[in-house]
């Protein structure tokens, strides 16, 4: 998302007219006044986000099990996580669950937005249902889920009047992801579709008709209107669907709860699992940290890839 | 042959129609069967072929499932810590935009930028040290600890000021000549004028914290204090295979939101297209 930067005027010079005046002048007033209404919520943000994530660093550097004091050890707790298998599966789930589920979601999404900026009949209609799936809380997204991928449930007995054979999805360890991938798209199709259409909303429509009137193809217009108006909706739907599906908790907590033989336990249940049932807050605080920072360096080449190229031509 | 021409491209294009409502149709089918299995009794629940509406429909499975667990209790809870996070951050969150909008203070831009990077920051990553912190102020297993750590939300500092930066400076120095006092000024002033935004706000946070689940889950234990995510969760961990009425209570979960989207679709939305940013 584009921050738009401060129109910053030139300072005002400290008034030489005594504290009085200084006080009233338009510096101070811009200095107090300022902080008075950004304080409060600033203090949240310091003890809640600023602090914790300060906290999260020096705590992957300890031994902490909350009854025993920390004790500092170094990096050996990140080495024991490249040395741990279960962390690498997990590591491994999340990135299929991440790319499995972002790559399609991409593209689908953007589909629906094209779809839906159509003049159809029952727009509206179709929209609400379309959207139903992106107002469902996650743990009743959860739920229904696991009860679509029941061996007797709704996913097998479509596939069955398809003739085709039913799948035990939940206790399959090579069908969980696919199926939790599925579950994913549900919901964040119609999400990202919204994001989408907002940018297509966005694109004047003088655009495609003087490119029409210049005998541009449809294909054309496209390449050339439609996806390079779109640069900056892209960028910020690839970096946040990164963000939300590597995130994903209640699904792996409530469907499988990490099962079968660790298939989906992703690493937000990873770390969740070794902070408060094992009670390794170090190990945990390293997971996390490696998490953050995977997403951060994603970010950042992100951004930089976007800003180097140059519009497709 | 032009007319056939035509025709063809009709007939392709309500093919193309009826393919495209089809498959908004299945996002729809997960729902009217969740919906539809609340309504069945247990035996029934996977008779083929599907009674998409049960002859006899048994609503009282809503009455069971919601009598089982202490759910009105889980409705309250979820209910206090949604309102207080709304309107405390909402609030909050007006004066930090107003702040970082119209006053040039030391550090603006960057405690601002500081603040937008949070954005970014998945709650797990922070899960550990935010534990700790609410353990160490004694807020676990109470309403402060599910509310207070909430606020601090950057989706909304960011909402309002790009706001109030177009609210023009005029306006607030005419006021100020005219001797209005700042905090009058935001009030009588600011605050009249950002309605538009604050509703948005209100609507994206009140549909968060609804939803929300990790906190939740990490800080309460004590059953009466459970918000109603937690309960729909333990109820189906208990009654796993009493499919109907899990369902029912994911229907009871469904509602409140769904309200939500019939009288506020606008501000629904524009809050998600807006955001982008925000789960």
């Amino acid at each position: 998302m584009s921050v738009q930067v401060l129109d910053r005027k030139a300072r005002p010079r400290p008034s030489v007219r005594g504290l009085r005046a200084a006080l009233t002048s338009g510096v101070a007033r811009n200095q107090l006044w300022g902080a008075v209404f950004v304080l409060p919520l600033l203090i949240l943000f310091v003890v809640f986000k600023f602090y914790p994530m300060v906290q999260a660093f020096w705590l992957s550097l300890n031994d902490y099990d909350l009854l025993t004091p920390p004790r500092f050890i170094g990096l050996r707790n990140y080495v024991r996580l490249v040395g741990d298998p279960l962390f690498r599966q997990s590591a491994g789930a999340t990135a299929y669950y991440v790319i499995g589920t972002c790559v399609p979601l991409w593209v689908l999404s953007l589909g629906a937005a094209l779809a839906f900026n159509q003049a159809i009949p029952a727009k509206n209609i179709l929209r609400a249902a379309f959207f139903m799936p992106v107002i469902m809380p996650a743990i009743v997204v959860a739920i229904i889920w696991k009860f679509l991928y029941h061996p007797y449930g709704l996913v097998n007995t479509g596939l069955q009047a398809l003739g085709l054979a039913g799948v035990d999805w939940l206790a399959d360890s090579a069908a969980v992801m696919p199926a939790f991938i599925l579950a994913g798209e549900w919901r964040l199709i119609p999400y990202f579709m919204i994001i989408y259409l907002a940018g297509l909303q966005a694109i004047p429509h003088e655009y495609y008709e003087a490119a029409a009137i210049d005998g541009a193809s449809s294909v054309q217009r496209f390449r050339h209107i439609t996806l390079a108006l779109l640069r900056p909706t892209i960028l910020l739907v690839i970096i946040v669907s990164v963000i939300l599906t590597s995130k994903v908790f209640v699904n792996a907590l409530v469907i499988t709860n990490g099962g079968p033989n660790g298939a989906t336990r992703v690493i937000p249940l990873f770390i969740y699992q070794h902070a408060f049932t094992y009670f390794k807050m170090g190990l945990a605080s390293a997971a996390s940290v490696i998490l953050l920072l995977v997403l951060m360096i994603f970010t950042i080449v992100q951004l930089w890839l976007f800003s180097e190229t140059d519009e497709p031509a | 042959m032009l007319t056939r021409c035509l025709m063809m491209r009709q007939i392709a294009r309500a093919l193309a129609f009826i393919a495209f409502a089809g498959i908004v149709a299945m996002f729809f089918v997960p729902i009217v069967w969740m919906i539809s299995t609340a309504l069945k009794p247990l035996d029934r629940v996977f008779a083929l072929p599907i009674e998409w509406v049960p002859a006899d429909p048994r609503w009282d499975n809503f009455v069971t499932a919601w009598n089982r667990f202490t759910f009105g209790r889980y409705f309250v809870n979820s209910l206090v810590v949604t309102i207080s996070v709304t309107g405390i951050h909402c609030v909050l969150a007006a004066f930090a935009g107003y702040g970082f909008a119209k006053y040039r203070f030391f550090g603006n831009r960057l405690l601002f930028l500081a603040i937008l990077s949070t954005m970014m920051l998945p709650i797990e990553v922070v899960i550990v040290p935010t534990f700790l912190i609410v353990r160490d102020l004694g807020w676990l297993n109470t309403y402060q600890g599910l509310v207070v750590p909430v606020i601090a939300d950057a989706f909304g500092v960011f909402l309002m000021r790009q706001f109030m930066l177009r609210i023009p400076d005029a306006l607030i120095e005419a006021a100020r000549i005219d001797g209005a006092h700042e905090v009058k000024i935001f009030f009588r002033i600011v605050l009249p004028l950002s309605w538009a935004p604050a509703v948005t706000l209100a609507v994206f946070m009140w549909r968060e914290t609804w939803d929300a689940f990790v906190w939740p889950f990490v800080i309460i234990t004590q059953n009466d204090l459970r918000t109603l995510p937690l309960g729909i969760a333990r109820f189906q961990e208990e009654f796993v295979t009493t499919y109907n009425e899990v369902m029912a209570v994911a229907v009871i979960g469904m509602i409140p939101l769904a309200l939500m989207f019939l009288f506020f679709q606008r501000a629904f939305v524009q809050g998600i297209a807006l955001s982008g940013l925000k789960e």
